[in-house]
């Protein structure tokens, strides 16, 4: 080993567990042989004695007790503060969450609804065809169905009810009453479209122009559940 | 509080992790005075010591998912964070030199009676370790760790080559280098001419 090789690694060849037992030894036979490397040894180990004495010295210093005081108090506020946030985010999806089942809820309450509305109105469609059969059978005249017709319009544009009232206001709007006909329920009554001269009118009470009484006219009769006339209609 | 000692310093961590303020105590308690005679004998100034503690930890505290127990022990990790802000506080104070300082029982920095000593013999020692103290401040960066990781906390060559993240050829370069300073500037507060190959 020569001296440079001994500065290098030969002071603390004990101490250096990556030398090998034969580097170790070949320190060892330097420093005895070397009288310039055994005093550097010599004065390394004072330095050692020196460094390990201040090492000593030094070695029950710690950290003062403020740090650990202020490292407890970071981490409270720290941990408290990550629990709130984390609370308001729960929270924060929580609400977008049912948010979300609210809009699906109410998407599907209104899908399922507007089925039902339309299936409501192809059922009262039916009906109104009914109540229209119903006065054609009534009566056995060709324009009551095309007033049915009229009334299914009419009933396509507003409510089934609303058209159902409304249709019996146009089917008895019009009619002029007969002298000392009393009409008290419409239930019963029939609606008959017919043709007669005019003069037939004064046998049902009203007034008759006489030049004109000649005439072929149509007039609606509205008959009650007796078969008499009860009001007259000139049809537009 | 015996079984909670017993612990294992990852086990600590996942419950400080979780809010346990104890475990989180007890993982500082463990390890901040190594943390702190490494931080101090490397800046020689217990302030900045006492800073780089307290970094070290807000560092643990704040991402405790840095450590990884598979790659070592947690001592080694908090070792290595020490050192990155060691290395920016002398990076930032190059020529730092720090004054008087006490401890906080009123003594000098490092020095405590312990013992009796005759006041002669007490202000003899001290003065003593301020030349070495002042020996080791003046070393070059590199070599001061050297000095430090291996004469001081008594780490082995493979730790301390672990711990500066260099080889151990490197470390022992090091330490020789460190060791040939160190030598010459105690000769020189001892009043021993200069050794000619000392520094060399």
């Amino acid at each position: 080993m020569t001296c440079e090789e001994f500065e290098a690694m030969g002071l603390d060849a004990e101490r250096d567990a990556s030398l090998s037992a034969a580097e170790r030894a070949a320190a060892n036979e330097h420093a005895g042989s070397c009288s310039r490397c055994a005093a550097l040894q010599d004065s390394w180990q004072a330095a050692g004695v020196e460094l390990r004495a201040f090492a000593e010295d030094t070695a029950m210093a710690q950290a003062p007790a403020r740090v650990e005081m202020r490292l407890r108090q970071e981490f409270r506020t720290r941990h408290v503060t990550l629990k709130v946030r984390r609370t308001a985010v729960v929270g924060a999806w929580a609400l977008a969450a049912a948010a979300v089942l609210v809009g699906v809820v109410s998407w599907i309450n209104w899908r399922k609804g507007s089925p039902n509305e339309m299936s409501n109105e192809l059922k009262s469609a039916p009906s109104v065809t009914n109540s229209a059969g119903n006065t054609a059978n009534s009566v056995p005249n060709p324009v009551a169905p095309m007033q049915g017709g009229g009334a299914v319009q009419q009933r396509g544009s507003a409510g089934a009810a609303a058209s159902q009232t409304l249709v019996a206001e146009n089917e008895l709007s019009g009619f002029t009453f007969l002298p000392g006909a009393v009409v008290t329920d419409t239930d019963g009554t029939a609606i008959l479209r017919v043709r007669l001269q005019r003069g037939a009118l004064g046998a049902l009470g009203l007034p008759v122009n006489e030049e004109r009484a000649n005439e072929w006219i149509q007039v609606d009769l509205l008959v009650g559940d007796d078969g008499l006339p009860q009001a007259v209609r000139l049809p537009q | 509080m015996r079984i909670a000692e017993q612990e294992r310093d990852d086990v600590l961590l996942r419950r400080a992790a979780k809010g346990d303020e104890e475990a989180f105590t007890l993982i500082y308690r463990r390890h901040q005075a190594a943390m702190y005679r490494f931080a101090l004998r490397m800046t020689g100034n217990t302030w900045a010591a006492e800073e780089i503690v307290q970094d070290v930890f807000m560092t643990l505290m704040r991402d405790p998912k840095k450590y990884d127990a598979t790659r070592g022990a947690l001592g080694g990790f908090l070792y290595g964070v020490a050192r990155n802000r060691v290395m920016k506080h002398l990076e930032r104070l190059p020529r730092e030199i720090p004054l008087e300082e006490k401890n906080e029982d009123g003594t000098g920095f490092g020095i405590v009676l312990q013992d009796a000593l005759t006041p002669a013999i007490w202000a003899e020692k001290r003065e003593r370790m301020q030349q070495v103290r002042a020996a080791v401040q003046e070393l070059p960066v590199e070599f001061r760790e050297a000095v430090v990781l291996c004469e001081l906390e008594e780490m082995s060559y493979e730790e301390a080559a672990q711990m500066a993240g260099c080889p151990i050829g490197t470390i022992r370069s090091r330490l020789h280098r460190g060791r040939a300073l160190l030598m010459a500037k105690l000769e020189i507060f001892r009043g021993v001419p200069r050794r000619a190959s000392a520094a060399r």
